[in-house]
């Protein structure tokens, strides 16, 4: 460890500490008693340090002030500790498998050969936004910054199945990837999707990230995209690819990354659910990025403010901003649209014109009417994380 | 003596075949981020546990959890995750979490 990948910032409650959170611009008030670290990992930028092994990195939000987020600041998260950290692009195969005519093993140069797939699309952890819960959930105390806009280039999964001959009767299809458990009664990280899921168009083994390779710690050399869907279901670091004839048991699917199954994936604070499901589709959702938490803003100048807005696959419909807390609401201006899949940047310009302290919010609707709700709707995971969200500033 | 004599023969012959990285390689190394528990009664025999799957930011970044909750974060660990953790240390592990990180409740 040394100073140059390691700093400490803590944060204090008092009123001077202002200025740096907004510079910052992350937690309201209650969470800021922690002191919140930062680390720089290879082929990453400086990030908020959430923990060191297995890793969980999160975006500082100032990078969600562009379109597309650079891989370098691009959030971290691995579940077991034995994290893959060198790979042998000369030895390391996709194994292609199960309930097909053929068992495959795909090399790099095989899977650049398939019909090359690129489009934008949000990644977003399932417990994004867990920190911001009450009552407070275990788990990762992520912010808003489990998310991220990349564009990805890859090969279809369902041309690589029929490449192998997906056959009939397969209920679902299992993805494992290079991490392994650092007890062998530790349940590997081993994900599934449903066959018709899975064979579905978008869903792409991506090898690049924004033109490039993907990063180590983002999944290298090439992991599973399933758009609209949160990230617990792309696999990172791609070893395995298996077809099944019976619906897949493991932990990370039968016990773990489960919601309420009912039409919020909601319940009573406090309470446990009485039947669950996967988790699947991301939940529509909008950020205030600049002003930040706490900024000050000067009287009569005029400010833009500028945030994201995305939703599970379906694009978005809307942006309406409010400056006064809720009561008044107007549409915001939406910018370039990357598709369906990726966030789309709204502006709204406004020029405070009395003193005093405003709370801004943003709330999105998606293209079939979803939106987001006004009180942190509650599960025990802390996942699906939608509230419209409160931004205090202050113009003087 | 015979059994040393093998092994450090062994270890000079991994030395001798390691090669130089080759092209189709890609490596990082993972920083190492040390993080402090607090002190208290069960320091050690919470580290010694929890460190062998996670470093030990995963306590310190939680919140403040009651005693309930943090033995349920202890019995999920060794009955979903696997952990080795005997009952008679479970329990000190518990108390200190409570103690240290807990709400008080």
């Amino acid at each position: 460890m040394t100073s140059r990948n390691f700093t400490r910032r803590i944060f204090l409650k008092a009123a001077g500490a202002a200025t740096a959170m907004a510079a910052i611009g992350k937690f309201p008030n209650e969470l800021f008693a922690m002191p919140e670290r930062m680390a720089t990992f290879p082929e990453k930028t400086e990030m908020i340090l959430l923990t060191s092994r297995p890793p969980q990195l999160e975006t500082p939000l100032s990078y969600f002030r562009e379109l597309i987020t650079p891989n370098e600041a691009l959030f971290v998260r691995w579940h077991i500790a034995n994290i893959p950290t060198s790979v042998d692009l000369s030895t390391w195969r996709i194994t292609v498998g199960g309930n097909t005519e053929r068992q495959l093993q795909i090399s790099m140069d095989d899977l650049r050969k398939f019909e090359k797939i690129t489009y934008t699309a949000v990644i977003q952890c399932s417990g994004n936004g867990r920190g911001l819960f009450q009552p407070r959930v275990a788990g990762g105390q992520w912010g808003n910054g489990a998310m991220g806009n990349v564009t990805w280039t890859g090969a279809r999964l369902k041309d690589v199945l029929n490449s192998a001959g997906l056959k009939a009767g397969t209920v679902d299809i299992s993805f494992d990837g290079l991490d392994g458990p650092p007890l062998p009664t530790v349940p590997d990280f081993v994900k599934s999707l449903p066959a018709d899921k899975a064979t579905e168009e978008d869903i792409i083994i991506a090898y690049e990230m924004n033109g490039r390779p993907l990063t180590m710690l983002n999944g290298f050399p090439a992991r599973l995209i399933v758009p609209g869907w949160y990230a617990t279901y792309w696999v990172k670091s791609l070893s395995n690819i298996t077809a099944l004839t019976k619906s897949f048991e493991g932990f990370w699917v039968k016990t773990a990354y489960r919601i309420p199954d009912n039409d919020c994936g909601c319940i009573t604070p406090g309470t446990a659910p009485k039947k669950t499901t996967p988790i699947n589709k991301m939940t529509t959702r909008s950020l205030i990025v600049h002003p930040a938490e706490y900024g000050e803003l000067v009287l009569n100048k005029p400010v833009e403010i500028m945030g994201i807005a995305f939703s599970g696959g379906y694009g978005v419909q809307d942006v309406s901003v409010s400056v006064d807390g809720g009561k008044r609401w107007e549409q915001a201006r939406l910018g370039e649209d990357k598709g369906k899949y990726s966030w789309r940047q709204w502006f709204y310009p406004w020029r405070p014109s009395k003193a005093g302290k405003y709370t801004l919010m943003a709330r999105a609707t998606d293209m079939i009417g979803g939106s987001q709700p006004f009180e942190g709707l509650w599960n025990p995971a802390g996942y699906l994380w939608n509230k419209i969200e409160k931004t205090e500033v202050t113009v003087k | 003596m015979k059994k040393a004599i093998i092994i450090l023969i062994l270890l000079a012959l991994t030395g001798f075949v390691y090669a130089a990285p080759k092209e189709s390689v890609h490596s990082i190394e993972i920083p190492l981020i040390k993080t402090e528990l607090k002190s208290g009664a069960g320091k050690e025999v919470t580290e010694k546990f929890c460190i062998i799957c996670h470093s030990l930011d995963y306590i310190t970044t939680q919140p403040k959890f009651t005693k309930a909750q943090w033995s349920a974060v202890v019995n999920k660990m060794i009955k979903v995750m696997g952990a080795p953790i005997p009952e008679g240390d479970a329990k000190i592990i518990e108390d200190y979490l409570a103690l240290q990180y807990g709400s008080g409740g």
